[in-house]
Parts: C-alpha cells; structure tokens; sequence
C-alpha cells in the first residue's frame, strides 16, 4: 500500500511561560492510501499536537523541533509556509472537535464551503457556490441548496459537522485528519457521521487519520491503530490485532477500564497515578511509574518500537497468558428490595418560549418532560440514560427540587418534596445530594477545600467547629484524597480529584440519596474508572442511593441496577440493567444500543448497521402519538394517532412504551 | 496487578508552589508585570510628593506676593511663580492634594454604592433587575460634565460636595460591570449548589458572587480614580471647580493658559503633565490588574 | 430580530422618559425655584408668585411635570431672559455646529483607529503594539484641554499654520469653507476618542483570533491576511456598533471642553457661557436634548448591530 503520508520522529515543543512542554517526543507513523489510521490516547498524550503538526497549525508558541513529515514529495516540517498554504485544504483536510465553534458565525454557510474553492483553484464565484451545493448534498446535509444562504448558528450539531467536513473535502484532499470529529456530538448522530467519514473515505479513495479518545470508535473504523501515551507511540498495529492481542501494558490497562468489557459484579481497573509532565519527562520507560510490570530496566532505559507488523515499546509486553486476567471482583450491594426511597409520579414539566418582544406573548411550550413515572428503591442505582434534549438533566433538577415540575409529584421518603418553598424543605434537604458534572465549574474557586467542604455543615448546623474540621477530614480519607488538600484551591487540582471532591461535599451531610448529573462525562476513560469504583464503594459503605443520569449506556449498565431510557422527554422503557442491555423492547433502546461503539473490531463488524437515522425533531413541536415515530423503522398509522402506554415485558419489571415492541409482552 | 488505586498518596497532588491564597498570588502576578509596578511607582511617588513635599518644601500659598508675579524657574523657585507670585512647584504640590483626594474617595464611594446596586440586580432578575437598569441608563445618558457644571453653577462646591457629586455620577459603571457578574454568577454550578445545600440567596451573593467579582470591581475602581481626576480637573479648568484660593491643577491649567503667547511655559506644562502622570499610572495599575486576575482565573 | 428591535424602542423610551424625570428634579433643585432662574436673582417675591401662577408652579407636582412634558414634547425648551431668545432657536444656532465637530472627529476616530487597533492585535506584544499602546495611554489620560493648549502651542504659535480659534462665524456655510479652523478641534477631540477605539479594537481582534473558526480558515489554506480581512474584521466590527452608541456621552462631553478651549460657537460653548452666567433655561434644555440624542445614538447603535450580527438576525 503506498504511503500517502510518513511521519519520522516527529518531536513538538511548545513555549510556556516558564520552561517548554514537549507533547510530541518521538512518534513514527505511516498512513496509507485509502486506510484509516487510528490515533488514540487519552488526553495530554500527544495525538491532538501531532495531527495539529502535519498541518503545521500549531498554537501561539509552538514549533516543531525535529524529525519529518513526508507528505507526496515534500517535507511539511521544512517547507515554507506559502507551500503549506497550497497544502491545506487542497492536498490535506482537517475537521476538529466542536462544529459550533468551527463555523463563522457572521458567514453563510455556502460561502464558508466556497471559500475552499476559491482558494485553490481557478474557478468563478458560480462555479464555488456550484460545487459547495455538490458536496454539501455529498455529506448528506438536507435541502443543501436553500441552506446555502442561511448560517450556521440554526443547524443542529449533526448537520453542523457535516458542513465542516464538506469544507474539508470541498477540493477532494489526498489526506483527512480528523480531530475527535465526533465527541461532541450525541451518540446515534456519531455512528452517522463516523459512517459517513468511511463512506467518503471509500469513494475518494483518500487515507485517514481518525484522532480519538474512544477505543470504540477506533474498533470500528480503522484498519491499523496507534496508541499514545505522554507523547510517544507505545503500540500500534492492524486493529484487529491490537485488539485481540495486545501487547503494551498500557493498552491492556485501557480495555480493562472500559465498563463495556466488564461485568457488574466486578471492579473497573483504574490506573493508579497521573501522565508525567511533559516539561520534564521522566527518564526510562514514560509509563513506568503506572506500570505493574516495571523493573529498574524500565525505570532507566527508554524502550524503542520494536516489531514489524504489530510494534510495541515495552521490555515486558503482555503474552497471552496476562490478558486474561480478570479485575478483581467486588461486592455489589444488595438493594434492599421493600420501600421506594424515591417515587416519580406522572412528572411534567414545561417551558413557555416567549416572544421575546415588550408583551412577551407566549408563542409556544417546550415540553420537556412529559409524564414520566418510576421509583427508586433504598441502595439500588438507577441510571437514567438518553440524548441531549432527551430531559434526563431536568428530571435531575426536578429531583433535587432545585426546580418545579408543572404536575406531577415527587415523593422522597413518603414526604412530597415537589412544589414546595425552598423554607420548607431546607431540613429535607440533608437527604438528598446533587453531584455535577463539569470538574470547574462545581466548585468555588476562591474557596478552599476546607471551606468547600464545610459548607454544607455549616449551612444545615451540623456539629460545632471542631466537629466539622473532624467531619471534613473523614470526608477526604473516604474519597482517597491527602489531608494536605484541605488547605488547597480547586484549580490545585486534576479533573478526577475535584469530581473526588464535589462527591465529598455531597456525602458531607450523609444523604440517603445523591443524584449525579453525568459524574464522570468530562474525564478520561482511566480517571472514570476510579470515581466509578469510588461511587460503587462509597455506596457500600454508606447504603447510599443513586441515580445516575448520563448520555453513556456503556457506563450506565455497568454501574446501575436499574436502567430508564428517556427519549423527547418521554420514558420510554424502564427495567433492570441487564434486561434492558440485553433484551431491549423498545425500538429506540434496540437503536442506542447498536450506535454504542465497542472496544471489539468483531464485535462491531457483526452489528447489523441499523443504529437511529434522522435528527431529533423540535420539542417545542414533538410527534403526535409516540414521539419516537419519526425515526422509527417499525413506525405505523397507530404511533401517530395514540400514546403508547407502558406495558410489562419480565416478571422483573421492564417496561416500556411501544406499540410494537422487540419482545412479547408478558 | 494493583488494586484499585486511592488517589491517596501525596505524590498524586500537583505541584503546590504557587499555593497561596487568591490575594497573594494575584500581588505576586502583578508585580512581575513591569508596567505594573512603574504605575504605582509613580502613584506612590505623586502621594508622598504632595503630601510629604509641603512639610519638606515650604511655600506661601495665601498670601499674594505680586512683586514676584510670573518669574521664570530659578534656583529659589524651581518652577517658578505664577501671576500672583505664588511659587509653582509648591502650588503644584498643594493642588494634587485635593485631586488625589476627590478621585479617590469619589471612587471608592461610587465603586461601593454601585457593587450593591448591580449585584442586587443582577441577582433579582425578572423586573426589579430591568427597572434598576433603565434607571442607571438614564442617568448614563446625560452626560456627566454637563450635570456636573450644572449643578456647580447653582453653587460652588467644597471638597466634600464635589466628592459626593462626583461619585453621584460615577457609580454607573460599577453598577452595570457587576450586574453583569452577577447574570453569569448566578448560573455557575457553585452557586447552584448553595441552594441546593438548604442555603438561602444571601449567603450565595454574599459568599460566592461578591468575592468572585471582586476582581472586577477592584480593577473598575482604579479606572474610577483616574476618571476622577481627570473630571476634577476639567471642572476647575472650566471654572466650576473648587473656589480659590485653593490650588488644583486644572485650575492652574486654566490660568496658565491665559499666557500662551507669552511664553510662560512654566505655567502650563507642569500642571498639565502632572494630571497626565497620575491618571495614566492609575489607567497602568488597572490595566495589569486585569491581567492578573483574569491569568489567575483561567489557569486551570 | 423584530423581537430584539421591539424589547429596545420600548427601553429607550422609557429611558427618555426617565431623563425628562431627571431634569425636571434638576429645576426644581434651583434655588428659589424656576421662577428665579427666568427671570434672575433680583426679582421680587410678588413677581415670582405671579410668575409661578402663571406658568403654574403652584400646583402639584405631577401636574407640573405633564405640563413641562408637553411644553417639551411641542419644542418649547423655555426661554433664555438674559439672551433674549428662546432656547430652541439658541439651540438651533448651534446644534449643526457642534454637530460637525462630532461627527468629523468620531468619522476621523474611527478612519484611525478601527486599522490601528488590528495592527496592535497582528503584532500583538512586539514593539509597534507597545509603541502604539503607549500613546494610546498618554492621550486617554490627557485631559481635552491641555491637549487642545499643547496643540494650538505646536501649530499657533511655534508653526503658526493652524488658527487658534475656530471659525467663528454663525452660519454654517461661512464656517466650513474655512477648514482650517476646524483641523485643531477636530484633532483634540478625535485624539483622545481614537485612544479608546483602538484599545477596544485590539482586545476585539485579538479575541476574535484565538476563536476556532480562525482556525478552522487556516486549515482550508487561507492566508493571514485573507483570515483578517474575511472573517475576523467582520466579526471584530459588530461590538464596536455597540461602543460607538455608548461612547456618545464621552464625546458629548469631549465636546463641551474642545469647543471651550477654541471657542468654537457650538452648543458646548453655549452650555458652557450658561454654567457661567447661572442662565438655567439654556442648560437645562441642552440637557434635555443631549440625553435625547444619546438615547436615540444608542438606541441606533444597537440597531446596526441587530442587522450586523446574523444571530440577531435571523433568531
């Protein structure tokens, strides 16, 4: 397979304000003519800054320092920059991570396409308006032509992304980098354009590099993979074959972090320690502070890629026999079947959309969560698991009686604590806990940890000062934190410890119940196993009851005990975790299921392609009848005309809400 | 392998040399900056020059001495005198005194009186926020030297009647700066989580979003002064400000101006380039201020 | 849009009301009332009873405030007993005069500004920014009247090829075909707008380049200056609508004191000559009619930036 682009010991620096950061220190690649070449690490590995190199669009302070990139017959690392200039665009496409801020949002949409054209070849304003119709329609943006003249700001994100990948492609490049094309996007819009990409990769016959996090993402849509790690290539191979064998201890630490490859009943292995600084790295084997395996070898000696088909850079790779090691298994707590802690009753709730004008007329309702009922029981874990839009975050705040619902009830403890006044339920509250999602933005950060920690004491008049600083000092040792933190601020910390800490401040007033807002959506795969050990220990210990909201089913079955799947603000099925992974009865369930990508390239090659088509339609305007139908490839006359009623499929008690369900009704 | 690993041993935390508190490591920040510290240098300068240099440099500045009037510098008056024969370098000490003053306690005044009233607003929302609002940009709308000569007209003020008028009209700023904190405040997880913890609103203002907008506040207030001084100066320059025979320097501005075309260079330049020194070594305070509170924030 | 445009009408309107309010506070704050400040500090007692009877100062207050509203809303601005002329027709001397002014300075600010506040950004931290930022510092600390001084010291009597005083004619027609004279107040007065403008300038397109779309242009090939001229000038342009609106007291402002440093026959020298001679009629219609424009600038501002801003626009 020709080459279409070789990379030779690529090394990046960047310019800090006190020293130089190395990100890149060392890596070789190839990509060949129609392949895809997986680039996965996790994040502060490297892969971002080594695709943003062979563009050479570093930023402010970065410069490449060594090695080369041969690309055709140029090298990009010492050409000049009116020859990367003609490259860009035009012999090599980038698109990157969040189409929202990727797109102009003074400039129409057809122009930003043209644009491409225009700056390439020799063709007339007509003519670049002609062809970016062409491939906006290639990408499979709807009604491209009228889209032309409108902006970007009123697309939805999926179709915002296939705008930027026609922008890419508009001169049809040799070489495609694709910078986590797809993480900011909800998961059945993903397998959408990750399907797209190998399409067009087909039919162009161009070669691609997929930058990505995702291990499943690159089980399903690459040919060779390359693992990084602190700026270096640790292994890298067919995909197949990385898969099946790896070889690096730190790939293997990866899969064994993945929830998907891991039964319930047993812990998530979670790589103790933190990635090195790449402003002075360690010497010897990069991953050798983290490794099981590390001899004093590893720790002096740095171990070069070595192997032919499948390299590796490691002096005690894995045989066959470590792989099938299993984690360890923990207890999972029994729930204590009897009382609900926690019962939803027909929840409702809407938001008015106004006018905005000076009468603020009302044009319109969102409905955002309609008629959703299930209950929770002490020690049980109950994810709830859907889209964006899908209401999850609102039936969180609707909870934790942060907001009101417009009917309906929730009922904590036999107490109702919907519609009450913030008076009223200011003692309630000690029993039930928000966890938030962003690691930033959850805690003040002018404050200390002590503070932090102490608020809550302080707010509810629990115990006297000494009591408290006791109190928050037990707090730390639960959540596996130094005492040392107490004095420090937030921004002293890494994303895992401050979501350590945003747990502590929720366990702080010991609460039957903590509602966690997508807990751990904002961290590496490594650093959410350990909070999802945490949590898991923590409810032991504590007889603590969850309910855990994420847009991630992988991570929601391997830790709850029961699954609810919200779709338009509706739920449309409800059940034990098991069941519901593995037997779904509604359509849409059978269709998130199937988006999920796995770590597991045979896995996924035996999908049957089905996944959700379309878009998500306007909840201000949802479908008549099942609000699913749209999408639906089961849909008839009689989801559009009547509500489907929740109906019983297990002596367990999965329910779910379709007129023609995947599984017999019992 | 490993057990689950606690992320318990001290080795795990980050680096802790820049652990000091929100204060220190903003200071230490702003003195790297070399603008910074030439600025309040300069501040520092001008206090201890008006305030310390007439205890060390005695001069007359009551009674008038016209044999002396107009004389070029020379070694018994370095900045010579001015048409009443009072000695320039003296005056120009006497006349920062009460520039420096009105600015400051003008901008401290306003910069309280407008915290309050944004953060008030921008907490409320709904209506109480819309009508606070339309009130600061009514009286946004007027311009302020045109109140301000207005209202000098109908009498002269003293020290203490100018600081209050001055501030009457400075604490809009403020007031919308924090408001608009306070909008964006509000909304941040943290602040969410008070209420969530059975706490009420004032403790979430008063603990979470009045510090957190401090930094803010703070930089406004510097550019406050110098706005302070400098409409202290155009006052006096237009002949409304502080009756004489109290020095100010845009008072000595204006009569130096009279003797343009006689060359008396000394009456205009001094004064002139004084008013200039101090505001833009408070605009250079502010500015690195900014700086470094907003480098802090960001550094994650 | 029609929403966002509605919401401000419906805003300024009752900021204009707001500031009618103000005013009216500020007659009443006179001392012995309007009464005296027509008719001067030597009238009797009997004269100020008849006056306020007559005018209807004696009853209550909200009446007043109608009264004044619709004497105002029919251009009554009162009358000026010491000029012998009404307010409005003093006022319309005037207006166009310092209407020029303004104008010519806030255009001239901007001719420079707006490219030298993308220069600063471009070569952001090296010597030209500094050198640039530097002046920009001196002439916002430089108070209107001492730059006006040094000005006329530089160009009337050193290099005398500028007049020191503006034209001083009261037709319009007269003034402008005398350019010379208008050069140093148009200078004082745009210098220091300039200072500021560039400065927001800057901040705006260094803000602008850090954001992903220019990033994004890059990666389709797109040159430097393609990137600056396309996309970021565009994008950087539509908050400085938004500051010219909200500049207008500054330059109001500005105005007063450059017109008074050159005597130059505009509103601000008249307010001015007012303050001074306690003629309160004239202050307080200026006032009135200076809050008015702000209002109506404002108000315009955010309007070009409704059309400007595609987000706006089309909601």
């Amino acid at each position: 397979m020709e080459p279409v682009v070789t990379i030779e010991d690529l090394h990046t620096d960047i310019a800090l304000r006190h020293g130089v950061a190395r990100p890149v220190g060392g890596v070789s690649l190839t990509v060949g003519k129609g392949e895809t070449l997986g680039l996965v690490g996790e994040s502060g590995c490297g892969k971002t800054m080594t695709a943003l190199s062979i563009m050479r669009l570093l930023p402010p302070g970065g410069r490449i320092s060594g090695g080369s990139i041969r690309f055709g017959d140029a090298d990009l690392v010492t050409a000049d920059e009116a020859g990367m200039r003609a490259i860009r665009g035009n012999r090599v496409g980038m698109i990157f991570q969040d189409p929202i801020t990727s797109l102009n949002p003074c400039m129409t949409i057809g122009d930003q396409v043209a644009e491409t054209v225009l700056l390439h070849r020799d063709a007339t304003r007509a003519q670049a308006r002609a062809r970016a119709e062409e491939v906006l329609e290639l990408v499979g943006l709807p009604r491209a032509r009228e889209r032309l003249d409108s902006y970007p700001h009123l697309l939805s994100g999926g179709m915002r992304q296939r705008v930027v990948i026609a922008m890419a492609l508009a001169c049809e490049p040799e070489l495609l980098i694709a910078d986590e094309p797809t993480t900011a996007l909800d998961v059945t819009i993903q397998k959408q354009i990750l399907e797209l990409i190998d399409e067009l990769r087909a039919r162009l016959g161009m070669a691609v590099i997929l930058v990505t996090h995702d291990l499943g993402v690159v089980a399903g849509h690459t040919d060779r993979v390359a693992v990084m790690y602190a700026g270096k290539i640790v292994e890298t191979g067919p995909t197949r074959d990385l898969f099946a064998n790896p070889r690096h201890p730190y790939t293997e630490a990866l899969f064994r972090a993945l929830p998907e490859n891991v039964d319930s009943g047993r812990e998530l292995y979670a790589i103790p320690g933190m990635p090195p600084d790449l402003s002075n790295p360690p010497t010897g084997c990069r991953f050798a502070a983290r490794c099981g395996y590390a001899t004093d070898q590893c720790r002096a000696e740095e171990p070069e890629l070595t192997g032919t088909t499948h390299p590796f850079a490691c002096f005690h790779p894995l045989g066959a026999a470590e792989q099938t090691a299993a984690n360890p298994r923990t207890e999972v707590a029994d729930p204590k079947n009897g009382a609900a802690l926690l019962d939803v009753r027909n929840l409702v709730r809407d938001f008015p959309v106004t006018s905005n004008g000076v009468l603020q007329r009302r044009i319109g309702t969102v409905s955002a969560v309609s008629d959703v009922s299930f209950s929770v029981s002490t020690g049980e874990t109950f994810g709830l698991v859907g889209e964006s839009g899908c209401g999850k975050s609102t039936v969180g705040r609707l909870l934790v009686a942060e907001d009101n619902p417009t009917s309906g009830s929730v009922t904590f403890d036999g107490t109702e604590i919907s519609g009450k006044s913030d008076r009223a339920l200011r003692e309630r509250r000690r029993d039930f806990q928000l966890m938030f999602q962003d690691p930033y933005t959850s805690l003040d950060p002018r404050m200390r940890v002590r503070s932090i920690l102490r608020e809550p004491l302080a707010i509810q008049r629990r115990g006297s000062a000494a009591e408290q600083e006791r109190a928050v000092t037990a707090l730390l040792d639960e959540v596996g934190l130094p005492r040392a933190a107490l004095d420090k601020y937030p921004h002293e910390f890494s994303g895992g410890q401050r979501q350590r800490i945003g747990l502590a401040r929720a366990l702080a007033l010991r609460p039957k119940l903590i509602v966690a807002d997508e807990p751990v959506s904002a961290l590496d795969v490594s650093v959410q196993a350990q909070i999802l050990n945490l949590m898991r220990a923590l409810q032991r210990e504590h007889e603590l009851t969850y309910v855990f909201i994420s847009h991630d089913l992988s991570v929601v079955r391997y830790i709850a005990t029961t699954i609810g799947v919200m779709y338009l603000g509706k739920l449309v099925e409800v059940g034990p975790a098991e069941q519901v992974y593995s037997t779904p009865a509604h359509p849409y369930t059978r269709g998130l299921i199937d988006s999920i990508p796995l770590a597991d390239p045979e896995r996924e090659q035996r999908k049957e392609h089905t996944g959700v088509r379309g878009e998500l339609p306007s909840a201000m305007r949802p479908p008549s009848g099942c609000r699913f139908r749209t999408r639906c490839p089961l849909a008839t006359e009689v989801c559009a005309e009547e509500v489907p009623a929740p109906r019983r499929f297990s002596e367990q008690g999965q329910l779910a809400a379709c007129h023609h369900p995947l599984r017999p009704v019992v | 392998m490993t057990a689950i690993p606690a992320d318990g041993d001290d080795a795990a935390l980050p680096d802790s040399a820049g652990a000091r508190g929100g204060l220190g490591r903003a200071l230490s920040e702003f003195l790297e900056n070399r603008l910074a510290v030439v600025g309040l240098g300069t501040v520092v300068l001008f206090i201890l020059f008006c305030y310390l240099g007439p205890l060390v440099y005695h001069t007359d500045q009551t009674h008038l001495e016209l044999s002396d009037a107009t004389l070029a510098p020379s070694l018994a008056h370095p900045l010579g005198t001015n048409e009443v024969g009072y000695d320039q370098l003296g005056r120009l000490m006497v006349g920062g005194q009460s520039s420096l003053e009105v600015g400051i306690a003008a901008a401290l005044l306003a910069t309280a009186f407008g915290t309050l009233w944004g953060a008030v607003a921008g907490y409320a929302g709904g209506f109480v926020d819309a009508a606070m609002m339309r009130v600061v940009d009514a009286l946004l709308a007027v311009p302020a030297l045109f109140l301000l000569l207005f209202l000098s007209s109908i009498a002269r003020p003293n020290v203490g009647l100018l600081i209050l008028v001055i501030a009457l009209i400075s604490w809009l700023g403020p007031a919308r700066l924090v408001r608009g904190e306070a909008l964006t405040l509000r909304t941040r997880d943290y602040v969410r989580s008070v209420r969530l913890m059975g706490g009420g609103p004032m403790r979430a203002v008063l603990r979470h979003i009045a510090p957190n907008a401090v930094g803010t506040v703070v930089v406004n207030a510097t550019f406050q002064v110098a706005d302070a001084i400098l409409t202290v100066a155009a006052l006096s320059f237009l002949g409304l400000g502080i009756p004489p025979p109290a020095a100010n320097w845009g008072d000595m501005l204006s009569n130096g101006i009279n003797y343009t075309y006689n060359g008396y260079w000394w009456l205009i330049y001094p004064p002139g380039l004084a008013i200039v020194l101090v505001v833009v070594a408070f605009n250079l305070v502010g500015d690195a201020l900014r700086d470094s509170f907003d480098v802090r924030l960001r550094r994650r | 849009m029609t929403g966002f445009i509605a919401r401000r009408l419906a805003q300024s309107i009752v900021v204009v009301l707001l500031v009618t309010v103000i005013v009216f506070i500020l007659l009443h704050l006179l001392p012995g009332g309007p009464a005296r400040a027509q008719l001067g500090p030597r009238v009797t007692a009997v004269a100020i009873a008849n006056f306020n009877h007559e005018m209807g100062y004696d009853r209550s207050v909200p009446v007043q405030y109608w009264t004044w509203l619709t004497q105002l809303a029919t251009g009554n601005l009162g009358f000026s007993v010491k000029l012998n002329q009404s307010v409005l027709s003093l006022i319309g001397e005037r207006l166009p005069k310092t209407l020029i002014l303004t104008i010519l300075s806030t255009v001239f600010a901007l001719i420079v500004a707006i490219p030298l506040g993308v220069v600063q950004a471009v070569r952001r931290n090296r010597a030209a920014d500094y050198a640039i930022t530097f002046w920009a510092f001196v002439f916002y600390a430089t108070p209107p009247f001492f730059l006006g001084v040094v000005l006329i010291v530089v160009f009337s009597v050193y290099l005398p090829i500028l007049p020191a005083e503006a034209p001083q004619s009261s037709s319009l027609g007269v003034i402008l075909l005398q350019p010379a004279g208008l050069i140093l107040p148009v200078l004082t007065l745009g210098l220091l707008t300039i200072a500021q403008f560039s400065r927001y300038m800057r901040s705006s397109v260094i803000e602008n380049l850090a954001e992903d779309y220019v990033r994004t242009a890059r990666a389709k090939g797109a040159g430097e200056r393609t990137v600056l001229v396309r996309h970021v000038l565009r994008n950087s342009l539509i908050p400085v609508a938004t500051l010219l609106g909200l500049s207008l007291p500054a330059i109001f402002s500005g105005a007063l004191i450059t017109e008074a440093v050159f005597n130059f026959p505009g509103m601000g020298d008249l307010f001015w000559t007012a303050a001074q001679t306690q003629d309160y009629p004239i202050m307080l219609g200026i006032t009135v009619l200076v809050g008015l424009a702000t209002v109506i600038g404002s108000l315009l501002a955010d309007l070009a930036y409704a059309a400007l801003d595609p987000r706006v626009r089309f909601a």
